[in-house]
């Protein structure tokens, strides 16, 4: 049963004149990790924002289980639906590491009872000490921002978990950690995770590879 | 509320830009809350003033009305208001008081007027020509201390008089002694067989007159000391002079009505008498204007500031809306957050905008006071001039207000609340509407 379905997806930013992503079809399933590998620039992140409920595709579907994006609330989509690792993370600067997951989680509206040691927990499981969760953002090394945004991205238990570049600032122990709860997530969890990434390492974790090259997905290829 | 929470958050993390904010809303509260202290302050004593002193309303035949009626060849000359109509006038509750005079001309066998040369002898159509006036109820200069009681005491019943100590010296006259006077009658009257009316009166005092002894156009009947000042009960039958004060200028046509129900003939004009009443309040009102007119530019300009401020602040936060956004938080709600936090900070000013306010508010009250009490004190002298040789007098406590005390009431705090709130909101709005039209991918794209 696939959980997220790109059916010719094509966009184009507001007022430029090419096509970014040009007819992209895909499905995705839950319990698996798929890795999207392309050249800098062929459209990598701008699929990623599609799915994570940023902006609708200028043609094409794209659809959450049997909804399409364009109908449905995408704010809850967001809220709830996914939780989403951004390559330039995203987080809020002037506010603490703690904040910023604390912060997820309410606009999530999530019911665990005590948001602020939940958090605690999630960013240890990523490797920020309570010392450097009280640190604001701006005070971080970009691998500790990197993880941050990661806890944020699984704070409030989605289903679908996008990543770009999750572990591009991340020396090997700490990607190794990284991606071994992103695979236990998918295929303990069920959750559907989809990487963008240049890593071998996350390519060889991955259920599937995908390919895109200038707004395309090109090849399909096995993973592991 | 997480919202709130975080709003308050905000306002700590951007302690900064919150405080170039935070002076701008804070000059413009606390020059608000000067002005709307000593403007409602002013509007306050106006009030009291008019509530104490009422608005005199004058009666007057129209002269143009009165010229064509003649040329139409209608009876003008005749028409008039009745002694019965005064007394019908000043029942109504529009007025805040009203004062009923009478009066007549008199002359004396044995009283001789100041100024009288000659014998009594017939004169400007009289059998017997006045030397001298009776006032009933006629008691203003004692009120404006242009007149004295020296000696006895005032007339309370009828047949009793106060005269001048002139008079009294003049003649040898004390108080207890009893006078005769007369009033006049014309000559055809005379002719017919009519007796001038005879007035026994006890004279219970004497009173110092300020007024200069000296007649005007030969007659004595124009000199103030010669007035015998009595009860109006002492001469029921003579020509009423009526006062009638209203609580507000604007009864003015109501109580016109009232009047023209009551017979008053369309050739008098019924108008109000707001000069003397703005020749006293006239400084407060002359403060009142320049303080409202300073907090408009004030507010407007500073609202003008504010917009434009907030605009950039929020510009400057344009990735961290968009990222809110990419959470998942609603447009309403980052709004929210957004108006909450600006709320904070104006709220913070307000407090230490009335407190400075209302501290600075007295000490520009008397400076502005005292100003224009100068232009107002030129004003005043050259209408009451005209007025002083005229022979009429200054009404009660006709200073002007030099001093008022200002303070904080509870709608000037409402007001100021209000004004806040609404000074907030504009510069939120402004901001919020420009931000929330991003759709966040826009605003983090740009970023990468
Ligand atoms: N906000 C924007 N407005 C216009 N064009 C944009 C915008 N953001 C990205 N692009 C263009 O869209 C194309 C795809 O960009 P995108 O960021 O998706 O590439 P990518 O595959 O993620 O690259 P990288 O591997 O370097 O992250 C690029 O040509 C880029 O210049
Ligand atoms: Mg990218």
């Amino acid at each position: 049963m696939s959980i997220l379905t790109l059916n010719n997806v094509s966009y184009r930013y507001d007022g430029t004149k090419k096509n970014v992503l040009k007819g992209v079809s895909a499905s995705f399933e839950a319990g698996k990790v798929y890795a999207i590998v392309g050249k800098s620039g062929s459209g990598k992140s701008t699929l990623l924002s599609l799915i994570a409920g940023l902006d609708v595709c200028t043609d094409g579907k794209i659809l959450h289980g049997e909804n399409d994006l364009k109908q449905i609330d995408r704010d809850e989509y967001r809220a709830k639906g996914i939780g989403v690792v951004f390559q330039a993370f995203n987080l809020i600067t002037n506010s603490t590491a703690i904040d910023n997951i604390v912060l997820s989680m309410q606009i999530s509206e999530s019911n665990e009872r005590d948001k602020k040691s939940f958090a605690y927990e999630l960013l240890e499981k990523v490797g920020i000490d309570k010392e450097t969760a009280d640190r604001k953002v701006l005070k971080l090394s970009g691998g500790e921002q990197q993880r941050v945004g990661i806890a944020r991205a699984l704070a409030h238990n989605p289903n679908i978990i996008i990543a770009d570049e999750p572990t591009g600032n991340l020396d090997t122990d700490t990607e190794n950690d990284v991606l071994k709860i992103l695979s236990l997530l998918a295929h303990d969890e069920g959750k559907c995770v989809i990487i963008v990434t240049h890593s071998k390492k996350v390519s060889s974790i991955a259920d599937e590879v995908l390919g895109m090259k200038d707004g395309k997905l090109t090849s399909v290829n096995q993973g592991k | 509320m997480y919202i709130i929470q975080n709003a308050l958050k905000n306002v700590v993390r951007n302690k900064g830009r919150n405080i170039l904010l935070g002076s701008i809303i804070f000059a413009i509260i606390a020059t608000t809350v000067v002005a709307l202290m000593i403007t409602n302050t002013s509007d306050r004593i106006i009030d009291e003033y008019r509530g104490q002193f009422g608005i005199e309303v004058t009666i007057e035949r129209n002269t143009q009305t009165f010229v064509d009626m003649r040329q139409r060849g209608e009876a003008a000359m005749g028409i008039s208001i009745t002694n019965e109509q005064f007394i019908a006038f000043a029942d109504s509750d529009l007025l805040q008081r009203s004062v009923i005079m009478n009066s007549a001309m008199i002359y004396s066998e044995t009283v001789t007027a100041i100024g009288q040369t000659g014998e009594l002898a017939a004169g400007h159509g009289f059998a017997i020509a006045p030397t001298m006036q009776m006032h009933g109820n006629n008691w203003e200069d004692f009120a404006n201390g242009h007149r004295v009681l020296v000696v006895g005491e005032m007339p309370v019943r009828a047949n009793e008089v106060v005269i001048s100590e002139e008079l009294a010296e003049l003649n040898g006259i004390s108080v207890g002694d009893t006078i005769r006077l007369f009033g006049t009658v014309l000559e055809p009257a005379a002719a017919m067989g009519f007796t001038p009316p005879v007035f026994d009166l006890v004279v219970t005092g004497v009173y110092f007159c300020a007024a200069e002894s000296v007649g005007t156009w030969g007659s004595t009947t124009m000199i103030r000391q010669n007035e015998v000042l009595t009860v109006a009960d002492t001469i029921p039958g003579a020509a009423i002079i009526a006062r009638y004060y209203l609580r507000h200028p604007s009864y003015i046509d109501a109580f016109e009505q009232e009047l023209r129900a009551k017979g008053l003939h369309p050739i008098f004009d019924v108008n109000t008498d707001e000069h003397l009443f703005n020749a006293i309040v006239g400084p407060v009102e002359g403060m009142r204007g320049i303080v409202m007119t300073f907090m408009i530019v004030v507010l407007v300009l500073g609202a003008i500031i504010l917009i434009l401020l907030s605009s950039i602040a929020i510009r400057e936060r344009k990735y961290e809306i968009g990222v809110l956004r990419a959470m998942g938080m609603k447009k309403a709600k980052v709004a929210l957050g957004l108006w909450f936090e600006m709320i904070t900070i104006t709220g913070i000013c307000l407090i230490i905008g009335i407190i400075v306010g209302s501290l600075v508010a007295q000490p520009i009250s008397t400076e502005l006071l005292a100003q224009q009490q100068e232009t107002a004190q030129n004003i005043q002298d050259q209408f009451f001039a005209g007025r002083e040789i005229a022979g009429l007098s200054r009404v009660v406590n006709d200073d002007p207000i030099t001093e008022i005390n200002i303070s904080l009431g509870m709608d000037t705090m409402l007001q100021i609340i209000l004004i806040s709130l609404f000074l907030a909101s504009a510069a939120g709005l402004a901001a919020i509407s420009k931000i929330t039209k991003y759709e966040p991918i826009k605003i983090l794209m740009e970023r990468n």
